[in-house]
């Protein structure tokens, strides 16, 4: 579903040259609930950029569902992204003047779809995070973890390939960031495919599939066990 | 000082600086040529009549039916608006002098059309006309009474004294004074000859926009026929109840005729000076409407520029800059700024002002307005830009830690 | 999705209500102000009668001191206008200036009061479009026969009839009476090209009667009467016979064929005058068509000429300032730009939602323009007054709205052309990490 072969990226200024990314590879299947971990400035939000065709790449080859993501232009990529990605942040990033059923809304527009297709499908998807009764409300009158189940919502709303998190419950105190997580596995056992970035170990640790990025190279990929024994957690401090 | 770097930070943020650069040459291009029109509007607003305009006001008699006689009632009325309180003199006249309405006719040294003409707008009345008028007379004599026709319908004219401005005799005989153009013949109306009696100081014509406004004549005759125009002088503060009072009792006076035009020669002035004054307001209110608009401009784009470098700025505090640095920061910023944009301002306004004088006879700006405006427009630059910068000043340095 | 994006630019204009508000003003002032000199330029510098301006033709015949270089007198002499009326050649013509007389009104109740009027040929009514209320113009029997009969502005018919069907009445004017044959209903051309010798913002006449009853009646004349050479003797024929210049002569010319024949036909005349001692100077007569006319009489004053330089800078600095707040605007919402960008909106969406939040922008500032122009006429009218010119047209009429509305919103765009290119050029990288 998602295949990177030897993919590079090259930031270039005047001075110095930065490979954030330097032939990774990573092959993605469908249902997978996969995190990324790695240390502040190893490629980890590069590669969630590359994947979510926010950004592009230097080199290699990029498979998205089966299309080389290298050639495409703006607009095809702004469809792609439309179509196969639902995006998760860790501010959330959502419209402050919009309520949550505009918020949810967006990426519908811009698919073209009709008012009552689309009232249904935000309904049902605001329904799906329990936040139905609140669709008028903005995102300010709403708690954090409220917030991200509305991003959450959104991301979904779109029946995407696949789920983009970056570190999705960073701004969360830990009790609403369960909350979340188990929002999420719920979703990944539903069958939607999960790519999480994140630095937390204990998150990390309880995904099917762990990828660790050092200085812009996959380190280990590991298919973890869930083990309450892991490793100590200096290991990957 | 600080301006190295705050001219690098300023080039990165190159297009805020250039809109502010060309909203400040703009704003001091329009506002300079703007007071330079304005001033000259109202020099030119200034320039006297020669007349006691406070004090002096006029109206029309115009007489209808066959029982109406011109010389009779004319002579009736100028006496009985002489005898009456708190009016000094009273004269008829054809034309109002800064009216707009009146008659002129070339003047000449000598009987021959292809000689020198000027052409100066003439006043027919009677002896009286220096003292209602309250010219001053700076050489020769007035017209004496039996000087005065009265010509009943179109009769010819036969008399040959003139009383002529100052302007007028300078313009004529350029080496003399006033008193050496006494007696020397001037041919008017093709070849009529007459005879300078006088010299007034100033009399303008009827046209104040006219280039000869200045030269003008008296002539001591009065075509007395339906219509007859009054001109009349009060005692200070008297006017106004003598205006009401003077067109009733012409009005009760006789039957067979209207009083119209009733006018102060303020009313008049203001009239004809209408659209300089009303120029000079539009123009304020687009000066006005500029600083403004510019000043908004520099103080959002200044709340702008400080918004985005808050954290900078809490750090400089943090790294020891005082309040009155980070002031004098935004204010050197502002100063530089203008300065470019009075430098460029300049420039146009000079440019503007040379479209103006050659293509609407307009006369050349002083030098001084340039400097002047260049001063002006940087002073508000720095009042602008002083709220937002301290409010910057403000800033505290610990924002410089927090990482929201 | 029109709809979708004026939303969103509402919701973005509460966002930043003082930074919106600003550009909605900058836009405003600089809008309405520009509206204002603009419908100044060009009512006065309009063609007040454009279905015939080209077929209306002013004639002016070159007499004057050879010694002095001054431009073709406006007006004829009324030796030069009647022999001009005897040979007839236009389609139309007429001979016209103004007069005064007063009138001495039936009714006791009103008391007797001065009019300006119009002494013109039969053809004036008819060549200059003037709309009638009720009744006719006279024909040309009644100019030739001096005829006693008049038509009355719709003002004076008011006055003088209360407002009703007149023709038939007998009015009083300078000891004479007149027939009234016809009123004319609110004819008021700005600039009133047919007679700019009283400035071209002049009011109309209140009443019309056949030119040939001036000299004949005796009437005062008014206007504008210029001489070159002192008129020899004394009383009206003297007058007549002078090369004093005082009437304005109209042809009406429909082909251009016509235009060359009459051109010529006005230079042999001139050349016959010549002969007889007359027209000293070298021939240099005109026709100029409405248009031709009114600019060699250089009816926009240098005052709203230049006006118009500076409301145009005026604009400019707006517009600069717009510039720069749109910038402001859009930057300040590039993480919002960046979240569109993840949820599938490409660059073509972006352009046209901030072209739109531009345009809205734009919109309001218009409509609130529009607000401020129509104040800022009602201010000059009041600055020139009502007593010395016509000012009823200064007005915002629709088409002068439409316009403004749309300059309002299409300068907007433009000064947010580089804002939106930014916009649109949002790296969304950057700006979904949290800042």
């Amino acid at each position: 579903m998602l295949q990177m072969k030897d993919v590079c990226k090259v930031f270039r200024t005047e001075l110095v040259e930065t490979h954030a990314l330097n032939e990774f590879s990573l092959t993605i299947d469908e249902g997978e609930f996969v995190t990324i971990t790695g240390p502040s400035g190893c490629g980890k939000t590069t590669f969630l950029n590359i994947a979510g065709l926010l950004e592009t790449l230097s080199t290699g080859q990029y498979l998205l569902d089966d299309i080389d993501v290298s050639t495409l232009s703006d607009y095809q990529r702004a469809k792609l992204r439309n179509q196969k990605i639902g995006f998760i942040f860790q501010s959330f990033n959502l419209m402050p003047d919009l309520n949550l059923f505009d918020n949810i809304d967006v990426p519908l527009r811009y698919r073209g779809m009709k008012a009552a297709e689309r009232k249904e499908r935000i309904d049902e998807a605001l329904e799906s995070v329990g936040l139905f009764a609140r669709k008028k409300h903005v995102p300010s009158q709403l708690s954090g973890g409220q917030q991200q189940r509305v991003a959450i919502a959104r991301a979904l709303v779109g029946n995407p390939l696949f789920l983009l998190a970056d570190e999705p419950t960073g701004n969360l105190d830990s009790n609403t960031a369960h909350g979340v997580m188990d929002l999420l596995q719920k979703i990944n056992d539903d069958g939607t495919t999960i790519i999480m970035v994140t630095h937390d170990q204990d998150l990390a640790s309880q995904s099917k599939r762990n990828v660790h990025i050092l200085d812009g190279r996959i380190s280990s990929s590991d298919l973890t066990t869930v083990n309450e024994n892991a490793e100590p957690r200096a290991v990957f401090a | 000082m600080e301006i190295g770097p705050i001219l690098r930070a300023m080039i990165r943020n190159k297009l805020g600086a250039v809109l502010i650069t060309l909203q400040i040459a703009f704003t001091m291009t329009v506002v300079i040529n703007a007071i330079f029109i304005i001033n000259e509007r109202s020099n030119l607003m200034a320039r006297p009549s020669g007349l006691d305009e406070a004090n002096t006001f006029y109206l029309s008699s115009v007489g209808y039916g066959d029982e109406f006689n011109g010389v009779v009632t004319v002579r009736d009325d100028l006496e009985r608006l002489r005898q009456t309180p708190g009016v000094v003199d009273a004269t008829v006249t054809n034309a109002i002098p800064v009216s707009g309405s009146g008659s002129n006719t070339g003047v000449r040294l000598v009987d021959d059309e292809a000689a020198a003409t000027s052409f100066a707008a003439y006043y027919r009345v009677d002896e009286h006309a220096i003292e209602t008028m309250d010219l001053d007379l700076v050489a020769g004599r007035n017209f004496a009474a039996e000087d005065v026709q009265w010509r009943a319908g179109s009769e010819a004219i036969t008399t040959r004294e003139l009383i002529i401005s100052q302007q007028l005799a300078n313009n004529l005989f350029p080496d003399r004074e006033p008193n050496g153009v006494l007696g020397e013949t001037m041919f008017i109306n093709g070849s009529e000859a007459h005879q300078i009696i006088g010299v007034v100081e100033q009399l303008q014509g009827p046209w104040p926009s006219n280039s000869s406004v200045e030269l003008s004549m008296l002539q001591p005759n009065s075509s007395v026929g339906s219509s007859a125009t009054y001109l009349i002088r009060t005692e200070p503060g008297q006017r106004d109840r003598l205006m009401a009072e003077v067109e009733e009792m012409l009005v009760a006076s006789n039957s067979n005729r209207i009083i119209r035009d009733l006018m102060s020669l303020e009313q008049t002035r203001e009239g004809s000076y209408r659209i300089d004054s009303a120029m000079s307001t539009i123009l304020w209110a687009i000066i006005i409407t500029l600083i403004f608009i510019t000043s908004m401009g520099i103080v959002g784009m200044a709340v702008f520029g400080i918004n985005r470098r808050r954290k900078q700025i809490g750090t400089r505090r943090a790294l020891g800059a005082t309040r009155l640095e980070i002031l004098r920061h935004f204010m050197v910023e502002n100063l530089m700024v203008s300065t470019i944009g009075v430098t460029l301002g300049a420039i146009l306004t000079i440019a503007f002002s040379i479209v103006l004088t050659s293509s609407f006879n307009m006369p050349t700006m002083a030098w001084y307005y340039t400097p002047l405006g260049m001063i002006a427009l940087i002073l508000i630059g720095q009042v602008a830009v002083l709220g937002p910068s301290s409010g910057a000043a403000r800033t505290e340095p610990a924002i410089a830690t927090r990482s929201i | 999705m029109l709809f979708y994006y004026l939303r969103l630019s509402a919701l973005s204009y509460k966002r930043n209500p003082i930074l919106s508000s600003l550009m909605v003003l900058a836009v405003a002032i600089g809008i309405s102000a520009y509206m204002v000199i603009y419908t100044l330029n060009y009512v006065m510098g309009g063609n007040p009668i454009p279905q015939k301006s080209e077929q209306l033709f002013h004639v002016q015949l070159d007499i004057g001191n050879p010694n002095q270089s001054f431009d073709p007198p406006r007006q004829l002499t009324y030796l030069d206008s009647m022999a001009l009326m005897r040979d007839g050649r236009a389609s139309r013509q007429t001979m016209s200036s103004k007069f005064v007389g007063i009138i001495e009104p039936e009714n006791p109740e009103l008391r007797p009061f001065r009019s300006v009027g119009r002494g013109a040929s039969a053809d004036f009514f008819a060549m200059f479009d003037v709309p009638f209320l009720y009744g006719s113009s006279w024909n040309e029997d009644a100019d030739t026969n001096l005829q006693q009969v008049v038509v009355l502005s719709r003002e004076l018919n008011e006055r003088l009839y209360g407002g009703g069907d007149s023709t038939g009445e007998i009015l009083n004017m300078e000891g004479n009476t007149f027939q009234v044959l016809g009123v004319i209903d609110e004819w008021n051309p700005v600039p009133k090209y047919y007679d700019v010798n009283n400035g071209p913002f002049d009011t109309g006449e209140e009443i019309y009667l056949p030119w040939n009853l001036i000299p004949s009646l005796e009437l005062s004349r008014a206007g504008n009467t210029s001489c070159h050479k002192p008129v020899v003797g004394v009383g009206w024929q003297a007058f007549l016979n002078s090369e004093c210049v005082w009437i304005q002569y109209w042809v009406e010319l429909e082909t251009p064929e016509a235009e060359a024949d009459y051109a010529n036909f006005i230079n042999n005349y001139g050349a016959e005058q010549k002969q007889l001692g007359r027209f000293e100077k070298p021939l240099n007569n005109n026709i100029l068509d409405v248009e031709e006319w009114l600019i060699e009489q250089e009816v926009l004053p240098d005052e709203t000429k230049i006006l118009s330089a500076l409301a145009a800078m005026l604009l400019a600095v707006c517009l600069l300032n717009t510039i720069g707040l749109l910038l402001s605007k859009f930057l300040s919402k590039s993480p919002e730009i960046g979240v569109r960008q993840a949820l599938g909106a490409h660059k073509g969406s972006l352009f046209i939602q901030h072209v739109i939040e531009a345009g809205f922008i734009g919109l309001i500032g218009g409509l609130f323009g529009a607000v401020l122009a129509g104040f800022g006429l009602e201010g000059v009218k009041v600055l020139l007054g009502e007593d010395l010119m016509q000012t009823d047209w200064i007005q915002l009429d629709l088409n002068l709205i439409a316009i403004t509305m749309l300059m309002a919103i299409m300068s907007t765009i433009v000064a947010g052309l580089y804002p939106i290119w930014r916009a649109c050029n949002v790296n969304p990288a950057i700006h979904l990490k949290t800042q």
